[in-house]
């Protein structure tokens, strides 16, 4: 999952403008090359530090493939950033996990190992969820798991204001109900619509459940799901703030217990648990009903390109180990994730049932760069989120918003 | 007598009134890092904390005292060395008037325009090629480069004031430029240097970017860099990442208040011996 | 209290600068009778040395690169791999034809003026304020400086917080003195002056700093002169106080432009730069360019930090016209 940890990225790669420093090419590959028996790998775990059980599996793994691993953890924006100052400088780490929309720019940028060629196979995987780190029908990686959003209710206020969570089947129902909440004097639904990428992974559910296509962000489909949003936050049943709510600060407005739903992510299970009332979990409802297609959150493991490609072999090796179903189990347990196999999926609903709608939502997922959009998506992406914030800031209306984005993505292809 | 012991007692009234608005941004900070989850968007908002939770203290307290050490180093470092970079250079701007120092100004005005995520990026070129990634002294030149331009101005820009003749009176003694920089203007310009210091420690001990770029992987890291601890990859802990704050800026205000005092005594004696 | 006496204060105080020169100083020197010693531009350049080494060390590359960048159509595949076609001005011609351009121009302008008039008039009470010298004033002093202590994402997230509309102490301080709530941070309306408040705030400890070290350096007698004189504060201030703080003023003025000028990383937190562009500046806009996306756009980008030099430099030019015609 990308999401967002924006405003803490945004100090990270901090200051504006520009980037990019150089002496290209007179980079010897200091990363990689500091020692045979020492390689590298860098993740977007910041918060697990040494003793956490992700770090030591990474190390046991560096060490089964016979080499000390040395990991390095960076904020997924920065990890993005410093992945292209990295191949710029040829100093990039042996393995790296990739956040997977990213992963399809890291390709354009030719810095990723087709995985293929390093002999591995991705077909026992689920196909949705290897399609973001797949390009023109080659993967660069493989998921360490995925997850992603569904809507979480507040059953107190649910029971209060009579609302059945089994009558929300599609977009009428489920307004009607933030409707009946906001009578009984509580809140209705809060999200996350900020200016970057967070804000559109949280749309996208309602802009492909009204059967939208991100290639043509003006269709019908496309309005009617921004108009979903607007009204919603017109006629007060989603909150103001939802502009600038991160999915963090979302999930906080719903853990104040005044909010009948919240849309938000696998990875707050754990806080739901913390919330002090008691929960449940729908998926995303489809505009006509059914459940919405969702967009897959995750990491990618993928093995830069290097000059030696006798690194190749141990890459390779702790690239098995750390996907292997066993180390899938645990790994998509302490990051809250569903893994990419059905197998351990199972294990998982069976060690916690609570998992159940989530196994089924990433079911129904797509990869936000997958269709063969590519590195079009974080064009299209811009555009969206910008569309979303100048139709909900009241300045523009959905149609006219879209229409821009349109424009916009148009513009920038020619 | 007594109304000027009544003035200012008024003026300590009024100043703390005033610290007290200042600083209500900083409460607010604490009373976050002390506030449960589930009551950080409370409508309306507790302004006690009543229901305080430490986990995010607990939390920092076990991680992050190691690297305050790491932080004042590097801040002391870049205190040092921006003061013996900036001090000679603003001298000389300002009273030796050097053919081309116009130009030298505007380059040092360019310079502190270029944003800070440039000359990172820059940076990670140059020091990889040096070998002096994470390292810490490395992140004292990186961060001196903040501190120097501004310290160059500023020395230049007090140095001006100081008048033509202290400087002829000691040549007249018989001191050469270096005496009469070290004995006369130094000690003259000893606002500047506080000022300059002051900056300097405080731009090396909040900084994020260079420490991120250039250290992220080093074994002496900065307290800034603790935050990161605290920011999932899907979730920030807010209580920690404000605790963490409030503990890294603790000591170092601390170090402020005594320093200020110090200085403005020494200031006032300083101005009697003049 | 005469304007002539007054005037003659004036002079006074214009031609004594330091501590140490008691009564009857001497005319202010012309620029022409300066004090210079003899080979000096060797000396000098010996004391220029090794800055000039470090600028060229660590900033000539950087500013290289930016320019490099804004000239060149780069892709991330050319960013990483090297052979960006030159594409002259296109960049610049890209960004300036973008309707965001004119108004993030607007936006660094209101941003960027409104800024330095708050921080530099409250910098300025509050120096002189502090500088009469009370109990705690020090310690008081210092406490004004914790703003800067503080990494800037968690005081920029702690005005969101503040500012939030939902739960937001501000909007429940006007609710409590009966005024209704504001969308602070996503209005269009209000995103604007709301970044600058932050800003402000975060810019008055700098300003009051260096205008205190500046007040320091104003000989006390002048000011036990004029009170004999039978001057009032504000008399003071405006005869003693602001023309002899003229230089420290034009310094801090000038920094504060530029450092005001760079500010990103506050908006960029707090808003975004939105909603819509409504406070998209200069710097944030370029930022986003390069790191907004998940597909960096590095040459507009580049040319928008460069767009954003050049006014610096404008600023700058202005400031040594401005120091060139200040007598003494």
């Amino acid at each position: 999952m990308r999401i967002s940890r924006s405003a803490v990225s945004a100090v990270v790669a901090c200051c504006a403008l520009v980037g990019a420093s150089a002496c290209s090419g007179s980079g010897s590959g200091g990363g990689s090359s500091s020692g045979s028996g020492t390689y590298t790998f860098w993740d977007p775990y910041p918060q697990f530090d040494s003793s956490a059980a992700w770090a030591k599996l990474v190390a046991s793994c560096g060490t089964q493939a016979g080499v000390t691993l040395k990991r390095t953890a960076l904020d997924t924006t920065d990890l993005n950033n410093k992945a292209l100052l990295a191949g710029q400088q040829g100093s990039l780490p042996d393995l790296m996990m990739v956040d997977n929309p990213f992963v399809s720019t890291l390709v354009q940028a030719g810095v990723l190992t087709k995985t293929s060629d390093l002999g591995l196979d991705t077909s026992a995987l689920q196909k949705n969820i290897v399609g973001a780190g797949t390009t023109d029908g080659a993967a660069y990686g493989i998921p360490i798991g995925a997850n992603t959003l569904a809507l979480y209710y507040n059953k107190t206020i649910l029971t209060q204001a009579g609302i059945d969570p089994a009558s929300v089947k599609d977009w009428a129902s489920l307004t009607a109900a933030l409707k009946k909440a906001k009578a009984a004097g509580k809140k209705g639904i809060t999200f996350g619509a900020i200016g970057t990428e967070e804000g559109s992974f949280q749309f996208l559910p309602w802009f492909w459940g009204a059967g939208g296509d991100l290639n043509k962000l003006d269709s019908p489909q496309g309005v009617a799901a921004l108009t979903l949003w607007k009204d919603w936050v017109s006629q007060g049943l989603a909150p103001n703030d939802v502009l600038s709510n991160t999915q963090t600060t979302s999930w906080q407005e719903f853990a104040t217990g005044q909010y009948a739903f919240g849309e938000n992510g696998t990875w707050q299970l754990a806080n739901a648990e913390k919330a002090g009332f008691d929960y449940g979990i729908i998926t995303i409802p489809g505009q006509n009903g059914g459940s919405a297609p969702v967009p897959t959150g995750g990491e990618f493991v993928t093995v830069p390109v290097q000059k030696d490609t006798s690194r190749y072999a141990v890459d390779k090796k702790i690239m098995e180990c750390l996907t292997s179903n066993t180390n899938f189990l645990s790994t998509d347990t302490t990051l809250s994730y569903i893994a990419p196999v059905s197998a351990v999926q199972d294990q998982q609903v069976q060690q916690n049932p609570a998992l159940k709608p989530w196994v089924s939502a990433i079911a129904a997922a797509r990869g936000r760069t997958s269709g063969g959009l590519g590195t079009k998506y974080p064009v299209i992406s811009e555009q969206m989120w910008t569309a979303v914030q100048g139709a909900l800031s009241g300045g523009k209306s959905p149609q006219s918003a879209m229409e821009a984005a349109q424009k916009g993505v148009a513009s920038h292809q020619s | 007598m007594t109304s000027r012991v009544l003035r200012s007692r008024r003026n300590t009234v009024i100043g703390i009134v005033l610290t007290a608005v200042m600083l209500f941004p900083v409460y607010w900070m604490i009373n976050v890092s002390l506030t449960p989850q589930q009551d950080m968007r409370k409508s309306p908002p507790d302004l006690l904390p009543l229901h305080p939770t430490f986990t995010g203290y607990r939390a920092v307290l076990d991680d992050q005292l190691p690297y305050l050490w790491v932080s004042l180093l590097i801040g002391l470092g870049t205190v040092t060395l921006t003061l013996v970079l900036s001090a000679p250079a603003g001298y000389a701007l300002a009273k030796l008037r050097p053919r081309g120092a116009g130009l030298l100004g505007l380059l040092l005005l360019i310079a502190q325009m270029v944003p800070g995520i440039v000359m990172a990026m820059g940076f990670y070129g140059i020091f990889l090629n040096l070998g002096i990634m994470n390292t810490w002294w490395g992140l004292v030149v990186a961060d001196s480069t903040i501190a120097v331009p501004f310290g160059v101005m500023i020395f230049a820009a007090f140095m001006s004031g100081i008048p033509d003749e202290l400087l002829s009176a000691a040549k007249v003694d018989g001191a050469n430029l270096w005496r009469t920089f070290t004995a006369i203007v130094l000690p003259v310009s000893r606002n500047a240097v506080v000022t300059v210091s002051l900056f300097s420690f405080l731009w090396a001990w909040s900084d994020f970017v260079f420490a991120n770029t250039l250290d992220a992987g080093g074994d002496m890291r900065p307290i800034t860099l603790g935050i990161y601890k605290y920011i999932g990859n899907n979730n920030q802990e807010w209580n920690a990442i404000m605790a963490t704050a409030v503990i890294a800026s603790i000591p170092a205000a601390v170090l402020l208040v005594l320093a200020q005092r110090y200085v403005a005594a020494g200031v006032t004696a300083g101005a009697v011996k003049d | 209290m005469s304007t002539a006496h007054a005037d003659d204060l004036h002079r006074s105080a214009a031609t004594s600068r330091a501590p140490s020169e008691h009564a009857d100083p001497p005319p202010a020197p012309s620029r022409r009778s300066r004090w210079v010693p003899r080979g000096s531009q060797l000396a000098a350049w010996a004391f220029l040395l090794p800055v000039v080494v470090y600028l060229g060390a660590f900033y000539a590359y950087p500013l290289y690169r930016n320019v490099d960048l804004s000239l060149r159509h780069y892709t991330v595949r050319s960013f990483v791999q090297g052979g960006a076609p030159f594409s002259g001005w296109d960049n610049f011609r890209q960004v300036i034809d973008n309707p965001t351009f004119s108004t993030a121009l607007r936006n660094t302008m209101v941003f960027t003026l409104v800024s330095i008039l708050f921080q530099y008039v409250l910098g300025l009470a509050l120096a002189v304020f502090f500088h009469r010298g009370f109990r705690l004033a020090p310690t008081l002093r210092a406490l004004f400086l914790i703003p800067w202590l503080l990494p800037l994402i968690v005081s920029a997230s702690t005005w969101s917080w503040m500012f939030n509309s939902e739960s937001g102490v501000v909007n429940y301080g006007l609710h409590l003195v009966g005024v209704g709530k504001v969308d602070w941070l996503t209005s269009p309306h209000w995103a604007l002056t709301s970044v600058i408040i932050a800003n402000i705030w975060i810019g008055i400890p700098f300003n009051l700093v260096i205008l205190y070290s500046g007040l320091q350096n104003i000989p006390a007698e002048l000011y036990e002169a004029a009170s004999l004189d039978g001057a009032t504060g504000w008399q003071q201030f405006r005869r003693i106080t602001f023309p002899l703080l003229r230089p420290v003023s034009a310094i801090t003025v000038l920094l504060g432009l530029i450092y005001t000028l760079k500010v990103f990383d506050l908006i960029w937190i707090m808003t975004r730069g939105g909603p819509g562009d409504s406070s998209t500046t200069l710097s944030t806009w370029s930022y986003r360019y390069g790191f907004g996306s998940l597909l960096p756009d590095f040459g507009p980008g580049a040319a928008v930090g460069n767009i954003l030099i050049l006014i610096a430099l404008a600023f700058g030019l202005f400031y040594i016209r401005l120091q060139r015609s200040q007598p003494a």
